[in-house]
C-alpha cells in the first residue's frame, strides 16, 4: 500500500512528524515500511498491512490509526447533500454473497482527462490514468479501501443484477483481458451482458470519455467468495486483494457520498437517481468482555487502566463499565479484526509502545520433565561420532527425481520444478547427487554423511523414517568405521551405506557439545599439484608440513599432504613428495605459488 | 564386438594398476574410443546412453582405485607417524545449520527446555486451521505450499505446525518448554536467495502466568547468544495468525548500524522472525483452557544467519550444493 504524505496530512491537518519518524512509527504500530522515497516532489511511503487490517488498504484506516497514536484530531471532507431525485434503480441481488450495496446514476456528465491533482494521485499509487470518472473510483477506493465501480448505462443499461453466474462463459476485462468463466462466480450482469466481476471491471460497460451517464457502485461481499474467484481464475487485481479481506460495510455511505462530490465538482452532471442502498444482514457487532487488569498481567508491566480506556475510546470503541467490574467493549465496524480481549490487549500494548517493554527478564530455569524423543538424543550422538571419524556432515535434497520403488514412492502434487517430484525413499540418493557436486569441484577424498528423513506410503498411510546415509571415497574404511560405531548397514553400496535409526537403541540422555568450525562455499575446482623436495637429512614429516603449510596463504590452502618418502642410499639423501590441494584461485595462480613455495620455481630457471 | 564383450575385457582388465587401466580404457585411443568410432551412426545412437554409463562405471572405478592407494601409503600421525607417509588427520565438520541449532538449543537447555521434533508430512489442520488459519484465509497467502494430497496432506510450511503437534500431545502435561529445529517447505523457485525447504527454529512455553516480557527478555537473550551482546533489538507489532498480540523482532542493520544501506533496505533494521503470546484460539484448539494457561511462541530462519557467519552468497550452497570444509581443520 502507497501512502503519499500530503494526502494523509488532508486527514491529519497537525501531522507534523517528520517521514523518518513517521516511517518508524507507522512500523512500531504494525504497518511495516522499510523506507519512503521523493518522487514528483511527493514523499511516497510503501507499506506492509497485515492481512488482517483491510481498514489499512485505505488512507481512512491508517489516518484512523495515526490520529490515536499522535493523538490529533481526524479530518474528513464535509457531507455532500445529496438531492437525490425519486428515480428508483432497477438493480436486482440474486445472491447471498452480496453483504452490501449502494449505488447511484448521475447524468449529463462531462467526462475528460483527470486533473493534474488527480492524475499524479493515481500514477503514485503505480495506476494507470484512464479518465476523471476512472480515476475518481480508484481515488476513493484508495482513499476508504473499498473498491469502487462505474457502469456507462449507455452499454449496460440501468437494469444490473448482482448474481452467481449461471449463463456466461466468456469475461473481457477492462485491459482487454479474455477470461473464461465457470458457473459459481460472483458477477455483476445486464439481463444480456456479462458486465463485471465482483473485483474487475468488464470492458462490456467501460467508462470512455463520451461516458454521460454513468451508475457508481461500491460494494462488499462475502470476502471467501471473492478470494475463491479471485484464485480460481487467477487473477489478482487492487480490488480483488481489498474485497477478500473482511471491510466495513458501514463505510460505504461515506465514501459514495464523498465520490458523488468530487464527480459532480470535476466531471458535472446531475444525480439522476435515489441512493440504492441494500444491505440485508446489517449484523450487531458482538462486545467483548474486557478487564484492563489483564493488560499487565498479559503483558508483564504495569499499564494503567485509564490509558488502557482512553485508547480503546480513541480507537472508536464503545466503552461501557459492567456494574460490578471489568468493561464491555464494542469495537468499530471498521475494525472486524478485534473479536477477543487479547485482540483489544493488542491494540492497548500498540499505542503504548512495545519498546516499553523490559528486554531484560529472561524466563527463569524450571525443572521440567524432559519430553525430548529419544531418537533426536541418537541423532545427536551419531553427529557426534561420526564427526569424530572424520566425516563431515552435509544436508540434500529431499525431493528426487527417480522413484526406487514405485508402489511405495510419495509423489508431490505441485512440485517445484517437473523433474523433482517424487521425496526420497533413501538417502543414498541424495548423497549420490552431493557425491557428484563434489566430483564437479574435485574435492579430494570426499567422506560425509547425512541425517535426514526418508518417505514412504504403505496402505494409504505416509510414512518418514529417520536414516543415516554415509559415504566414504574408502569402501575399506567405511566398513572399519562402521564396526567402530557398532552399527549394521541396512543397504550397502559400493561406497555408500544406509541404516535406519528408527529401531535402534536410543540414549536416556545426550547432551552435545556445540562445535564450531567454519564452511566454505566453493566457487571454483580444487587444484592438487605434487611437488618433490630433496633434502641431506631424514626431517620429522609433520614438522615439514607445518613449514610449508605455513608458506602458502591460507585462504587457498585446501590440504597438504606427503606422499612418498624415498631415501637415495647412494647419495644418501631424502625425497619428500608433497602432494598440495589449492582453492579459492585458478590453475595459473595455483601453479605459480605452488612453485615458489617450494622452490621449484627456481630450480625450473636453473 | 559388442558392449557386453567389452565389459567382459574390462573386467579381466581390472587385475591392472589403474594409471594403466586409464591409459588403455581412458586414452585418446583407448579401448572405449576405438570401440565408439567403429560404430556406425544407429548403433551409436542405441548404445549411446549405456555406453556412457560404462564410461562412467570406469571412471569412477579408477578414481576409487587411485584413492585406495594413496590412502594406502597415507598414514595418520596418530597412528604411525614416524612412517615415510604423513598427512594431518582428517577432520570432520558438523554442518552450518546443526551447528547453529545446537548453539541455539544449548541456551534453551540451560532454561529448562526439551528438544522436539514431528513429521514433516503434515495435515492442513495441523499446518493451518489449529494455528488459526482457516481455509481461505488470506493468511494463506503468507505461504506458497507443497501438497502431497491437496487439500489434506502437505509439506509443513513452518516450525509452528511442530507446535501444533506438541500442543495437542502434551495438552494435559502442563507446563511445557520446548524447543524445536526443522526443515521446511515452500514451493519457491530454487535461486541464488530462495530454496523450497529451508530451516527455521522455534521455541514454545505455556505456563501459568507468562507474559510479554517473558517472551521479549528470553528472545533477546536468543539473539545476544548469536549476534553478540551488543546487538540492538527492536520490538514491534506484528501479525501472525497463530499469536496474539504479536511480535516482530528486528536488529538493527550491522552493515550500516541503523544509517540505511542497501542490506536493508535503507530502514537501519532487518526482520529476524516472527513471536507473539500463543492465540487463545490455538490453545484451545488443542484442549488447552487460554484463561488458565498462556504462553509464548518465537521463530526465526536460521539459513540467512548462517550464510552471513560463513560468507556463503548462495542460498543453494547449503543443501546438496558446494558446501565443503578444509579436511584438517
Amino acid at each position: 500500500m502507497k501512502l503519499i504524505y500530503s494526502e494523509l496530512k488532508k486527514i491529519l491537518p497537525t501531522l507534523s512528524v517528520k517521514p523518518e519518524q513517521l516511517r518508524d512509527d507507522i512500523t512500531m504500530i504494525g504497518h511495516f515500511t522499510n523506507y519512503f522515497e521523493e518522487i514528483d516532489s511527493e514523499i511516497v511511503f510503501d507499506l506492509d498491512i497485515k492481512v488482517n487490517r483491510g481498514d489499512c488498504l485505505g488512507y481512512y484506516g491508517l489516518a484512523r490509526d495515526l490520529s490515536v497514536f499522535y493523538n490529533l484530531p481526524l479530518v474528513l471532507p464535509e457531507e455532500l447533500k445529496i438531492s437525490s431525485n425519486s428515480f428508483q434503480l432497477p438493480i436486482k441481488v440474486t445472491t447471498d454473497k452480496v453483504k452490501r450495496i449502494m449505488a447511484l446514476k448521475i447524468s449529463e456528465l462531462k467526462n475528460s482527462p483527470s486533473p493534474d491533482w488527480l492524475q499524479k494521485f493515481v500514477k503514485l499509487h503505480s495506476i494507470n490514468s484512464v479518465n476523471t470518472l476512472v480515476d475518481l473510483t480508484n481515488y476513493i477506493m484508495l482513499l476508504y479501501g473499498i473498491p469502487v465501480h462505474a457502469f456507462d448505462t449507455a452499454l449496460s443499461q440501468d437494469k444490473l443484477i448482482w448474481e452467481i453466474n449461471s449463463k456466461f462463459t466468456e469475461f473481457t476485462s477492462l485491459d482487454k483481458t479474455k477470461l473464461s468463466l465457470t458457473k459459481d462466480i460472483l458477477m455483476v450482469n445486464s439481463p444480456d451482458k456479462a458486465l463485471s466481476l465482483s473485483f474487475w471491471g468488464g470492458e462490456a460497460c467501460a467508462i470512455s470519455p463520451q461516458t454521460s451517464n454513468a451508475i457508481i457502485e461500491i460494494a462488499v461481499y462475502d470476502r471467501t467468495t471473492v478470494r475463491q474467484n479471485s484464485r480460481q481464475l487467477k487473477s489478482v487485481t487492487e480490488a480483488g486483494t481489498r474485497l477478500e479481506k473482511d471491510l466495513d460495510p458501514d463505510l460505504i455511505p461515506q465514501a459514495l457520498n464523498h465520490l458523488t462530490s468530487l464527480i459532480l465538482k470535476n466531471c458535472g452532471g446531475e444525480i439522476n437517481s435515489s441512493i440504492f442502498d441494500y444491505y440485508p444482514n446489517k449484523s450487531d457487532i458482538p462486545s467483548i468482555e474486557f478487564n484492563p487488569q489483564n493488560v499487565s498481567l498479559l503483558v508483564g508491566i504495569d499499564i494503567p487502566a485509564d490509558f488502557s480506556i482512553d485508547i480503546l475510546n480513541r480507537l472508536g470503541c464503545s466503552v461501557v463499565k459492567k456494574p460490578e467490574s471489568g468493561f464491555l467493549i464494542t469495537p468499530p465496524s471498521l475494525r472486524p479484526d478485534i473479536t477477543l480481549e487479547a485482540d483489544l490487549i493488542e491494540e492497548v500494548i500498540r499505542f503504548w509502545g512495545y519498546q516499553k517493554i523490559p528486554t531484560t527478564q529472561v524466563l527463569k530455569y524450571k525443572k521440567l520433565p524432559d519430553i525430548t524423543p529419544k531418537i533426536i538424543y541418537l541423532i545427536e550422538e551419531l553427529k557426534d561420532k561420526l564427526v569424530a571419524l572424520g566425516y563431515d556432515e552435509v544436508l540434500t535434497w529431499p525431493l528426487v527425481n527417480q522413484a526406487l520403488n514405485p508402489k511405495t514412492i510419495i509423489t508431490t502434487q505441485n512440485s517445484i520444478n517437473s523433474e523433482c517430484i517424487y521425496l526420497r525413499q533413501s538417502l543414498v540418493q541424495s548423497l549420490k547427487q552431493q557425491l557428484d557436486q563434489y566430483r564437479r569441484f574435485k574435492l579430494p577424498q570426499a567422506q560425509f554423511f547425512e541425517i535426514g528423513k526418508i518417505f514412504s506410503q504403505q496402505n494409504g498411510q505416509y510414512i518418514e523414517k529417520n536414516s543415516l546415509g554415509i559415504y566414504n571415497h574408502d569402501s575399506s574404511q567405511l566398513t572399519s568405521d562402521l564396526e567402530k560405531l557398532n552399527l549394521k548397514a541396512d543397504i550397502i553400496e559400493s561406497n555408500f551405506t544406509e541404516i535406519i535409526l528408527d529401531d535402534l537403541p536410543k540414549p536416556e540422555l545426550y547432551i552435545p557439545v556445540p562445535l564450531s568450525s567454519k564452511a566454505i562455499e566453493l566457487t571454483s575446482q580444487i587444484i592438487t599439484l605434487d611437488a618433490n623436495l630433496t633434502l641431506e637429512e631424514k626431517i620429522e614429516s609433520s614438522k615439514l608440513i607445518e613449514k610449508y603449510s605455513h608458506l602458502i596463504d591460507p585462504k587457498i590452502l585446501w590440504s597438504i599432504q606427503i606422499t612418498d618418502i624415498y631415501h637415495d642410499t647412494k647419495l644418501n639423501k631424502y625425497r619428500y613428495t608433497f602432494r598440495v590441494s589449492y582453492y579459492n584461485c585458478n590453475d595459473k595462480i595455483a601453479k605459480k605459488i605452488h612453485l615458489t613455495a617450494f622452490n621449484l620455481d627456481k630450480i625450473l630457471s636453473c | 564386438m559388442d558392449l557386453n564383450t567389452l565389459k567382459t575385457q574390462f573386467e579381466q582388465d581390472k587385475q591392472n594398476h589403474p594409471e594403466k587401466i586409464q591409459l588403455d580404457w581412458l586414452g585418446r585411443n583407448g579401448k572405449l574410443n576405438t570401440f565408439f568410432s567403429n560404430l556406425n551412426i544407429e548403433d551409436k545412437k542405441i548404445l549411446g546412453q549405456k555406453f556412457n554409463q560404462f564410461k562412467i562405471e570406469i571412471e569412477n572405478y579408477i578414481d576409487l582405485q587411485l584413492s585406495k592407494i594413496l590412502d594406502n601409503a597415507i598414514k595418520h600421525p596418530t597412528k604411525k607417524f614416524s612412517q615415510n607417509i604423513i598427512s594431518l588427520p582428517k577432520v570432520g565438520h558438523l554442518h552450518p545449520i546443526t551447528q547453529t541449532e545446537r548453539q541455539l538449543n544449548e541456551v534453551f537447555r540451560k532454561l529448562g527446555f526439551s528438544i522436539y521434533s514431528s513429521p514433516e508430512i503434515v495435515t492442513d489442520e495441523f499446518n493451518f486451521t489449529r494455528l488459526n488459519v482457516p481455509q481461505n484465509h488470506p493468511a494463506r497467502d503468507m505461504q506458497d505450499t507443497i501438497y502431497i494430497k491437496e487439500p489434506e496432506y502437505l509439506l509443513r510450511t513452518q516450525t509452528s505446525t511442530i507446535e501444533s503437534y506438541l500442543l495437542q500431545a502434551e495438552s494435559k502435561n502442563l507446563p511445557i518448554r520446548t524447543a524445536f529445529p526443522g526443515s521446511v517447505y515452500r514451493n519457491e523457485k530454487v535461486n541464488r536467495s530462495n530454496h523450497f525447504v529451508f530451516h527455521q527454529y522455534q521455541a514454545v512455553v505455556v505456563d501459568k502466568g507468562i507474559t510479554m516480557k517473558d517472551l521479549i527478555g528470553t528472545m533477546d537473550l536468543m539473539f545476544k547468544t548469536l549476534y553478540g551482546s551488543k546487538v540492538v533489538v527492536r520490538y514491534r507489532c506484528k501479525y501472525y495468525p497463530e499469536v496474539e498480540p504479536g511480535v516482530g523482532p528486528d536488529m538493527q542493520c550491522f552493515s550500516c548500524h541503523g544509517r540505511g544501506c542497501p542490506l536493508c533496505k535503507y530502514a537501519g533494521w532487518i526482520e529476524m522472525g516472527g513471536s507473539g503470546m500463543i492465540h487463545p484460539k490455538v490453545l484451545e484448539a488443542a484442549g488447552i483452557d487460554p484463561k488458565i494457561w498462556t504462553g509464548f511462541a518465537f521463530g526465526m530462519g536460521l539459513d540467512r544467519w548462517t550464510m552471513a557467519q560463513n560468507d556463503i552468497k548462495d542460498i543453494r550452497t547449503l543443501r546438496g550444493g558446494n558446501l565443503a570444509y578444509k579436511p584438517n581443520l
